[in-house]
């Protein structure tokens, strides 16, 4: 699903954010990637999302070489993936089933479609009764859930999160990782940055960490 | 068999399909025009100080192109009008004066010619100067017969050939034709008309300026989430349309405002100038636009407002590709 071959990243010629990572994702897989801020981790998000391009190496995603890929290619390879923000990026003045239904409308979907897929994604993060309600009035666990059925609410086979349970407490983060691990189950490759080190610890997927743009650690394949 | 059926219903399948991509499309075309107009509506004060900006700068070039359009109106009458005077010698008899009257009506390039003796001369001159009996005491009548030609070809070129022509004829003393204030007339008209061209490519320059900045604040506002649709897949395309209504709104708003402006104006310009016209013995019709002229304008001004608002929102998405 992802291989990443000897893909390095400079910033301005210099500052060498990733040297030589090299790994590879099985369709299906649930991996954590951790490592200290700064450590490469949202490097390598935002090279999978092509927000970035690699200075040096060969990231191929789902068939996808990431390197190859037209500016005008990005949006519909975008759509392949679901993305969680840390920060949940919800659009504060719309509802939550305006929210959710962005990635549908986008891909032109009809209005009964949408509304049909939208229910689904909030119902499987249990928050179907809030379709009405607008960002602002839920909670931060309710937000972050919101966040991943937007993520998941076109069936994407890849689902990429950035620091997913960076600002919500123990319990809440066990509960969004318990969804993670939910659609994994179902079939989607899931790659969670984080570094909840206990909590990753408690979950047993296999982890990548990152240390200085270098990948130090590959553990728990198999799992 | 069973396979022939599946394909064509496969086939049926991904044309409804195709036929639903295509309604979801203009529904979401409709929603985005929707939510443009809703948003600009949620900012009264701003978009309407937009909308009278554009106004202005639509409405100069236009009321001087009305102006202008009524100019030559004006010089078309004139040069229709345009003849020649044909003094002849004092020592032509009348029967000099009709065989010359007969030599030029039968010139193709003069479309009628009139005989003035010297005796219908003298009370035109009284009636028109009014002098009444102050020239009866003249013993003698101090003018030549002439002919008022009308030439067939009113341009100056033309005009000027057939007064060389008169003017070498037996017992003709002068031709007279005032060509150079009918050519300067031509010449200030064709100086109007690039004024009013030059005016108007700035004003439309302004206009595409006043939308571009108005369109670039709301990008602004509105960064986050452009960001988070282009990381969730959307086009180029569909980042600029809700940009691009608004422009175009905002385009066919000022178009509009533009439009009461100069029927305002005129109406206001109109009584005066309709005075003046008269006192010249000239008649003169308010110009307009017309429903042509208007539609015209609203479609450049719309246009306008989408291109400003296209370059806009170009230059932001210019910096969003991945370096």
């Amino acid at each position: 699903m992802i291989a990443f071959e000897h893909v390095g990243k400079r910033y301005g010629g210099r500052f060498e954010a990733l040297a030589d990572v090299n790994f590879r994702l099985s369709r299906g897989e649930m991996v954590f990637l951790t490592g200290h801020s700064g450590a490469g981790k949202s490097s390598v998000l935002k090279l999978l999302t092509c927000l970035e391009r690699p200075s040096r190496g060969r990231i191929v995603v789902a068939g996808h070489d990431l390197g190859r890929l037209g500016n005008a290619q990005i949006p519909f390879y975008r759509r392949q993936l679901g993305v969680v923000f840390q920060n949940h990026q919800l659009l504060f003045d719309r509802s939550v089933f305006e929210n959710v239904a962005l990635p549908l409308s986008i891909q032109g979907f009809t209005a009964d479609e949408v509304a049909r897929r939208v229910r689904a994604a909030l119902d499987k993060v249990g928050l179907l009764h809030r379709e009405k309600a607008l960002p602002i009035e839920l909670s931060g666990g309710e937000q972050q859930r919101i966040g991943i059925a937007r993520a998941v609410v076109h069936k994407p086979a890849l689902l990429l999160a950035d620091e997913p349970t960076g600002n919500l407490d123990p319990q809440l983060s066990a509960d969004i990782m318990r969804l993670f691990e939910d659609f994994n189950r179902i079939g989607t490759t899931v790659l969670i940055a984080s570094h909840d080190l206990a909590l990753i610890a408690r979950l047993k997927h296999r982890v990548l960490r990152l240390r200085e743009g270098r990948l130090v650690g590959d553990e728990g394949m198999g799992s | 068999m069973k396979k022939g059926r599946r394909t064509h219903q496969g086939a049926r399948n991904q044309q409804s399909s195709f036929e639903r991509q295509r309604l979801a499309w203009q529904a979401h075309h409709r929603q985005t025009a929707r939510d443009a107009l809703h948003r600009l509506k949620q900012r009264p004060i701003g978009t309407a100080m937009t909308l009278m900006a554009i106004a202005v700068a639509l409405v100069l070039p236009a009321a001087l192109w009305l102006l202008l359009g009524s100019a030559q109106v004006l010089d078309r009458n004139l040069s229709d009008t345009a003849q020649l005077t044909v003094y002849m010698t004092p020592s032509a008899s009348d029967a000099d004066a009709s065989s010359l009257l007969e030599r030029v009506r039968a010139r193709d390039d003069v479309s009628s010619v009139t005989l003035v003796t010297p005796e219908q001369g003298l009370e035109q001159f009284q009636k028109t100067l009014g002098l009444g009996d102050a020239l009866s005491g003249l013993d003698k009548n101090p003018l030549p017969a002439a002919l008022i030609v009308k030439p067939v070809t009113q341009t100056p070129e033309a005009v000027s050939a057939l007064s060389l022509a008169l003017k070498q004829m037996p017992k003709v003393d002068e031709a007279q034709v005032d060509m150079q204030w009918l050519e300067r007339l031509k010449q200030l008209s064709t100086l109007g008309q690039r004024v009013v061209l030059s005016f108007g490519a700035l004003f439309a320059l302004g206009v595409i300026l006043i939308v571009g900045n108005t369109i670039r604040l709301s990008v602004e506002n509105r960064r986050e989430e452009i960001e988070v649709i282009t990381l969730i897949g959307a086009t180029h395309a569909f980042v600029r349309r809700p940009f691009l209504y608004s422009g175009a709104w905002l385009g066919l708003g000022g178009g509009i405002a533009s439009l009461i402006l100069l029927a305002a104006g005129m109406a206001w310009l109109s009584a005066p100038l309709t005075a003046l016209a008269e006192s010249y013995g000239g008649q003169w019709a308010v110009p307009s636009l017309g429903f042509e002229g208007s539609l015209f304008l609203l479609i450049v001004s719309t246009l306008l407002g989408w291109l400003g608002a296209f370059i806009a929102v170009g230059r932001h998405l210019s910096h969003m590709t991945p370096k």
